[in-house]
């Protein structure tokens, strides 16, 4: 022992308090004891400064376990427990409940991981384990003598959610979250709810019409009370912390008055390309998204509207675009941004440059408004021979595929394609029974429930399949003059030994996969991170699958990754459930390991925020010491991560992270140093 | 070069009764159980395949539907429900409307139209000759040969023997041509053929590759049984009808008789054994039956019934009922020729033995083309 741990206790302001530590070595139901000699290490803390009592027990988890430890504190007057026990991730919190319940502050208590740091992973050699177990436990004794008081970091959470997005996924999370008495402000940016569910038609798994799950549950987000809707909104700013977000939202104007509103559209000539149609057909500037859509009042597309002037009833009127800003305070925030259809690169199996090919989105849109379900028409030609191509814009292969813009490829699986690319086959040969369809893939995915049905049915209904190898994906090729096509796919058939096969269509369908929409400004302002698949990441893919690593930053649906129609509702009301346990009791509680500043120590020179990587959780603020104007560092602990970035900045050792302090680390590096063997020749 | 797809074919196999073969996902169950499968015939998965994406070329070339014997394990196994042992039965009657040139088979297998026109056609005709040939009706006793003189009966037999004959080597010859290539034909020395001519000959007679079908000893001792029948009334038909239609009486130990029994016997049981197999339905190989597989049971059986009807009159002294009976017997023996005849299921007494002895064929001249290089760089080395 190179130090008098009693030395650091004087700096401490608990140091006057007798230190009485409680001990307990885990056998873990033999996980630990099989290979550690746990009685060994119980008697080896017996002897060390402060422990009043060392046990061990074959599960101190268990309820006799947890007793044992509030016995002790009650009766042997114990004020601090270290147990060497499992991961901390799995029974820290027990612990610290089981102090807690005894009338210690929780914080008192030290885990020690002796499962996985040791006897998991050194099951061979039983006395080093031991040796290692002592060592481990005598450094969990040093910091407990150092541990003080801590509290939870209360914040007032603002009752009030702010969801962004308002497709499936947002609608869901904000009926969820309003239903459970929260505020939720839905801001959508483009003027009309719904998403990419108000493209589709029959959806799987069971053939409903997408708009019929839609439109009820818009209808139910517009009444609802609790709900403010915003569309052609943006959020601009966002600052905070959860329970407190300030966020901006700036929202377009909708640029037409509901009684002008027919005239207006009337009098507007300029057509674009329209988005909802994959730009299959073209619509006005100022439009409808769809027959029957939410708002029902027509919109402006300001991005495209060229400003000339409209001649309404006679009057030659101009559209302005009053951009309208307001501020708000959210304690929460839901992402539901979802997801772009791939877009084939021009060239990509023929898409763009041969007329006959389509994507999947685009043929549903086609069949949407031209399919009457008699004859299966594309470009005024008759369509006999159809081929649906699998992974397109999806499991791309790094090394063999080009890589998109940003020098990625695609390597994940979209997951939703299989199925619908197979419901479409199935219906294609339901409604368009003269029609051929082959269907060429790499793997079939139907995953979900009532999926793989889609491809049995297809094999019934006749449709052919085809299967290449993702490195070896089929070729599709404008047929030469004079041939019975227009359009020749090329695959190298592995149901048929390999053989190169040659299918003559009339038109080629790509099922493409899912993009991350570009949302690079939303991660930036809200500090989010995204996958290396390029969608925004959640914190815990298991244990906390909607979160991200901002707290109070909720995902909710596609923007996080591929998913269904059902998986994105799934998805959403997860975000809702979050955001409701986060706000619903107006408290959010964080654990307390956050920077501390000893204004004493501080004297100002900002090395801390500087290094800081989080917004507004340290900042440097004016006081007033012996009548001097100073510079001070301030931590807002809501917005700290307790990373210490600050604690090895400050020249000052002014700062530290509480419960993971200088001087608890000090006493614990000189505690794994100490020469135990030694000890334990003596034992042995 | 890229095969093309045609995606007819699938539809065209389902005219000849193949069932749920659009079900197949390419497991390759079917293949893996087939007791009868080879590394150079692999069915039927590989038939299978060809015909969902339309190879009619590959398709045409191949032996495998003549190799098969239904024995059905791989309907019995196939995950799906898809019945390859059904699509194995439809492709050899798809095999044999590609071999027939006159282009009826197909007509007579896709259509029952074309079925009960071939059955009226056969009907008329022999009617008809008989209205116009046949000599006088003797009432006062059976005259047969008076009404139907045997030696023009047996002219007649003869023609329509040489006809069933020229419709089946000719069907055969398109076999052998789709089965062995232009090059192929010309790297195969005439030994190879007369080598292999014992299996030709073994097949013809014992058909002992069905006995190799597991569980199918039964079926096989059936099918030797019509065969044996059916070989020995044609022969008594065809060569003998001299000594086999006579208006003498002869006593029952006599060979005219006993033979002639026999024969019709073994068909009758044979036959009736075959339909009651397709109405119990218990093997899948009479789970699905086309109108042909109905149809040449049935008229054997027929047949045969009728002869000996036409047998027991005249022994019963009934003249005209003799008469009519014995123009019956040739109506329904037309029939029989004409719908599943040398175009049709009865055309596979001739494919199945070929098929055995080309698959031979073709292995030893494939062996031929490995040891022939061998040898020549040997001899070269020499």
């Amino acid at each position: 022992m190179t130090e008098n741990p009693e030395q650091e206790n004087q700096t401490t302001p608990q140091s006057e308090e007798e230190i009485r530590i409680g001990v307990y070595t885990c056998y873990c139901g033999g996980n630990i004891s099989d290979v550690v000699s746990c009685e060994r290490v119980a008697k080896q803390m017996r002897d060390m400064p402060n422990v009043v009592i060392s046990r061990t027990d074959m599960a101190m988890c268990s309820d006799g376990g947890q007793a044992l430890i509030e016995n002790d504190i009650k009766e042997k007057g114990v004020n601090r427990v270290v147990v060497g026990a499992c991961a901390p991730s799995l029974h820290e919190k027990t612990f610290r409940g089981t102090v807690t319940r005894a009338g210690l502050n929780p914080y008192l208590y030290y885990h020690v991981g002796l499962r996985e740091q040791d006897s998991w992973v050194h099951h061979s050699d039983h006395y080093a384990a031991t040796e290692k177990a002592v060592r481990l436990m005598s450094t969990g004794l040093a910091k407990a003598r150092l541990l003080q008081d801590l509290d939870s970091i209360l914040l007032n959470a603002e009752k009030h959610a702010l969801v962004i997005g308002g497709g499936i996924a947002g609608l869901r999370s904000a009926l969820d979250i309003a239903r459970r008495g929260l505020r939720v402000t839905l801001i959508e940016k483009s003027p009309f709810l719904g998403g990419r569910t108000a493209q589709l038609e029959s959806v799987f798994p069971v053939n409903t019409a997408a708009r019929d799950t839609l439109h009820p549950i818009i209808e139910a987000v517009m009444a609802h009370p609790n709900i403010d809707i915003f569309t052609q909104a943006e959020m601009i700013s966002a600052a905070g912390y959860v329970g407190d977000y300030q966020v901006q939202i700036q929202q377009q104007s909708r640029g037409v008055s509901d009684d002008m509103a027919e005239a207006t559209m009337e009098a507007c000539k300029q057509e674009v390309p329209d988005e909802f149609n994959y730009g299959l057909t073209t619509r006005k500037v100022i439009y409808h998204a769809y027959p029957g859509c939410y708002p029902a009042s027509p919109a402006v597309d300001w991005e495209n509207y060229d400003g000339e002037p409209l001649v309404v009833k006679g009057q030659p009127t101009v559209l302005y675009n009053e951009l309208k800003t307001f501020d708000l305070t959210v304690g929460a925030i839901v992402v539901a941004t979802g997801f772009n259809p791939y877009e084939p690169r021009q060239g990509e199996y023929g898409y763009g440059e041969i007329p006959e090919v389509v994507t999947l989105p685009q043929l549903i849109r086609h069949l949407a408004l031209f399919g009457d379900g008699k004859k299966l028409e594309w470009n005024g030609h008759p369509v006999r021979d159809v081929a649906l191509v699998h992974c397109v814009g999806s499991r791309e292969i790094d090394g063999i595929h080009e890589p998109h813009e940003d020098g990625q490829v695609n390597d994940y699986c979209s997951r939703v394609c299989c199925t619908a690319n197979l419901h479409m086959a199935a219906e294609l040969r339901e409604h368009y029974p003269e029609v051929n369809v082959f269907n060429l893939y790499e793997d079939i995915r139907t995953y979900g429930r009532g999926h793989e049905t889609y491809y049995h049915e297809s094999l019934e209904k006749m449709v052919r399949f085809l299967r290449f190898h993702g490195d070896d994906r089929p070729e599709v090729v404008a047929a030469p003059k004079g041939d019975t096509h227009p359009v020749l796919v090329k695959v190298r058939d592995h149901l048929t030994w390999g053989e190169e096969l040659e299918v003559p269509v009339d038109l080629v369908v790509l099922a493409v996969g899912f993009m991350p929409r570009d949302v690079g400004d939303l991660v930036e302002k809200l500090k989010i991170s995204r996958g290396t698949d390029r969608f925004l990441a959640e914190v815990h893919p298991k244990l906390r699958p909607v979160e991200t690593a901002v707290p109070g930053v909720i995902l909710a649906g596609t923007a996080q990754g591929p998913m269904n129609i059902q998986e994105t509702v799934a998805a959403a009301s997860a975000a809702a459930a979050k955001v409701a346990a986060l706000l619903a009791s107006g408290e959010v509680e964080l654990e307390p390991f956050v920077a501390k500043i000893d204004l004493e120590k501080c004297d100002g020179t900002g090395a801390c925020v500087e290094v800081c990587e989080y917004e507004d959780a340290i900042a440097l603020e004016t006081f007033t010491v012996d009548g001097r104007q100073v510079q001070r560092a301030v931590v807002t602990p809501a917005n700290c991560s307790g990373c210490g970035n600050c604690v090895s900045a400050c020249p000052n050792r002014a700062v530290d992270v509480q419960g993971w302090t200088l001087a608890q680390y000090e006493a614990m590096v000189d505690a794994i140093t100490l020469d135990i063997p030694e000890l334990m020749e003596v034992e042995a | 070069m890229a095969t093309r797809i045609d995606p007819t074919l699938l539809y065209e196999i389902k005219e000849y009764g193949a069932v749920g073969i659009e079900k197949c996902f390419n497991c390759g169950n079917c293949t893996a159980i087939c007791p009868l499968t080879s590394d150079e015939y692999p069915f039927p998965r590989n038939m299978i395949r060809r015909l969902q994406i339309g190879q009619r070329d590959k398709l045409v070339q191949h032996l495998d539907p003549w190799l098969c014997y239904y024995c059905g394990e791989c309907s019995e196994t196939c995950p799906k429900g898809a019945e390859p042992g059904e699509t194995m039965m439809a492709m050899r009657r798809w095999l044999t409307a590609q071999y027939d040139w006159t282009g009826l088979s197909g007509k007579v297998y896709k259509g029952k139209g074309w079925i009960i026109a071939m059955l009226l056609v056969a009907a008329i005709v022999v009617i008809g000759l008989a209205a116009l040939l046949a000599g006088p009706m003797v009432t006062s006793q059976v005259e047969l040969n008076t009404f139907a003189p045997v030696h023009m009966i047996h002219i007649a037999d003869l023609i329509l023997a040489a006809a069933l004959g020229i419709f089946l080597l000719s069907n055969l010859a398109r076999m052998y041509f789709f089965v062995f290539g232009k090059e192929e034909r010309q790297g195969i020395p005439l030994k190879i053929y007369l080598t292999g001519a014992w299996t030709l000959v073994f097949h013809t007679i014992t058909q002992n590759r069905f006995s190799e079908c597991e569980d199918s000893k039964r079926r096989w001792t059936n099918h030797l049984i019509i065969v044996a029948g059916y070989g020995t009334m044609f022969a008594l038909i065809v060569v003998f009808l001299g000594w086999f239609q006579t208006d003498n009486i002869y006593p029952i130990y006599h060979p005219q008789r006993w033979l002639g029994y026999l024969a019709a016997g073994a068909l009758i049981y044979g036959g009736v054994e075959a339909v009651l197999g397709r109405i119990r339905k218990e093997h899948e190989m009479h789970k699905h039956s086309h109108p042909s597989d109905w149809l040449f049971p049935i008229l054997l059986v027929l047949l045969s019934a009728s002869g000996l009807t036409i047998h027991f009159l005249r022994y019963a002294g009934l003249p005209m009922a003799t008469y009519y009976a014995y123009v019956a017997h040739l109506v329904i023996m037309m029939m029989l020729y004409v719908t599943v005849g040398p175009m049709g299921k009865w055309a596979h007494l001739l494919f199945r033995p070929f098929a055995v002895y080309f698959q031979e064929v073709k292995a030893k001249a494939a062996q031929l083309q490995r040891e022939t290089p061998a040898e020549a760089v040997a001899s070269a080395a020499d």
